[in-house]
């Protein structure tokens, strides 16, 4: 029933939000799925657009082509915004950026701010996922992202190593195969605001598994772990040079 | 007695013309800009706002429009002098007769003829800290039907929009998409944009 008022609501909200079809353009918006809290909610589960994206061949040239609009607010160089503002978007993991994307679109993973500029109307469909993803994924990442006061930062390492590594790997590489964002080097200030979300079951698309493992953490645990990861400096094939521009945005 | 059937038959076409008619005369959003009392604030062409701080309203985007309507009446947006001067007005208006407004607000000519490209702090903020990225060019161009055009706008009215969705003093609507890029103006910054805004032509 839960569900079904939900979808309801969605429903009038893209109503009022677009008006008629005929003013939301040609492509049909993605279907909703289940969200966290739902009856029979399961983290990532397939279908939709994400499964499409995954199995299309990507177009590397198109793929700069949609991240043009991303560039607006992400950087032409994908290195988002150190205060948390934007993420880094270098270095993630094409499934983790094809997943976050495809939920966003599909109203699974509110982000009101971005929500325009992924729609299909914007970018395109399936394929312009698969095609962004893979330009992305040519992105090396930024070389100073946001900390934390770095004055935590034991107590965060043992959090991090007793908590964290079984999803998000050793040293926050995450894992492109089951959905697990790299958490190394993103902006400190951007984590925290994800995991207060997760924590606190706003973010609709998050694993509950994590909201479980993090419920017992105090405001000291959770700045000093985020603090730790996002100093964790990735591989060096991956980290950009200092004050690099993206030459296909010059 | 017997009816004459083609008397008959013009008579209910004349019933039901009249009752067709009613709701295309309650749904006049002309007249009802005017008698609603709505001139008196925005100006009879909805572009002449009567004192600095009150929006301009001719050519604003339909659904935008509407849902502000809706919003004040239902003190869901409550900044500014919504809550007090808008919404005793908004009391005597139903929802069809704000669908009806807006319409008509839409219908009217906006500020577009040519923009003066100016390279001033405002212009260059505006490109810079993302307001163009979803109210286009100029503030000319948003990119949904539910975000408002800015460019033209009354400038003590756009300023006092940006400080208040900033503060989250207003909230309703999508404002969301809005808040959390804020901070990334100072305040000085927001007058600046606001002068940029209000003197485009």
């Amino acid at each position: 029933m839960k569900t079904l008022i939900r979808a309801v609501a969605v429903a009038l909200v893209a109503t009022a939000a677009f008006g008629t079809a005929a003013d939301a353009g040609p492509r049909d918006k993605p279907a909703q799925g289940k969200s966290l809290g739902d009856k029979d909610y399961s983290w990532n589960a397939n279908g939709g657009e994400k499964d499409e994206a995954l199995h299309l061949k990507p177009d590397l040239k198109n793929g700069r082509e949609v991240y043009e609009v991303c560039a607006a607010c992400h950087l032409p160089e994908g290195w988002g915004q150190t205060d948390g503002t934007f993420p880094q978007l270098a270095g993630q993991h094409n499934k983790v950026i094809i997943k976050q994307l495809a939920d966003i679109r599909a109203l699974n993973r509110d982000n009101p701010t971005m929500y325009p500029f992924a729609l299909p109307d914007q970018i395109g469909g399936p394929q312009a996922i698969a095609d962004v993803a893979a330009y992305i994924g040519t992105l090396k990442m930024n070389p100073e992202p946001g900390y934390g006061d770095g004055t935590d930062l034991e107590h965060g390492k043992k959090l991090y190593k007793e908590n964290c590594v079984r999803c998000h790997g050793e040293h926050g590489e995450g894992n492109n195969d089951k959905y697990y964002p790299r958490l190394e080097s993103q902006h400190y200030a951007y984590l925290l605001r994800q995991y207060q979300w997760i924590k606190e079951g706003k973010r609709r698309n998050a694993n509950p598994d994590m909201v479980k493992q993090i419920q017992t953490f105090t405001d000291r645990d959770t700045k000093a772990v985020l603090d730790y990861v996002s100093r964790i400096k990735p591989p060096a094939n991956l980290i950009g040079v200092k004050g690099w521009k993206n030459p296909d945005f010059q | 007695m017997i009816v004459n059937p083609i008397r008959h038959a013009a008579g209910l076409a004349l019933a039901f013309g009249l009752l067709a008619a009613a709701p295309a005369v309650a749904a006049d959003g002309k007249q009802l800009f005017a008698d609603k009392g709505c001139t008196a604030c925005h100006g009879e062409d909805a572009n002449t706002p009567l004192e600095p701080g009150y929006p301009r309203l001719a050519g604003q985007n339909a659904e935008y429009a509407f849902t502000q309507m809706k919003d004040i009446k239902a003190d869901k947006r409550t900044n500014g002098l919504t809550a007090e001067t808008m919404k005793p007005i908004l009391e005597e208006v139903t929802e069809e007769e704000m669908r009806a407004l807006a319409d008509y607000l839409a219908s009217l000519p906006r500020l577009t003829a040519a923009t003066v490209a100016q390279a001033t702090e405002g212009k260059k903020l505006y490109m810079t800290k993302t307001c163009v990225a979803c109210h286009g060019k100029d503030g000319l161009k948003p990119v949904l039907k539910t975000y408002p055009f800015i460019g033209g706008q009354d400038q003590k009215y756009v300023l006092t929009q940006m400080m208040d969705i900033k503060t989250s003093k207003r909230i309703n609507g999508l404002t969301n998409a809005m808040q959390p890029v804020m901070h990334l103006v100072a305040d000085s910054e927001i007058e600046a944009i606001a002068e940029f805004l209000a003197n485009v032509k």
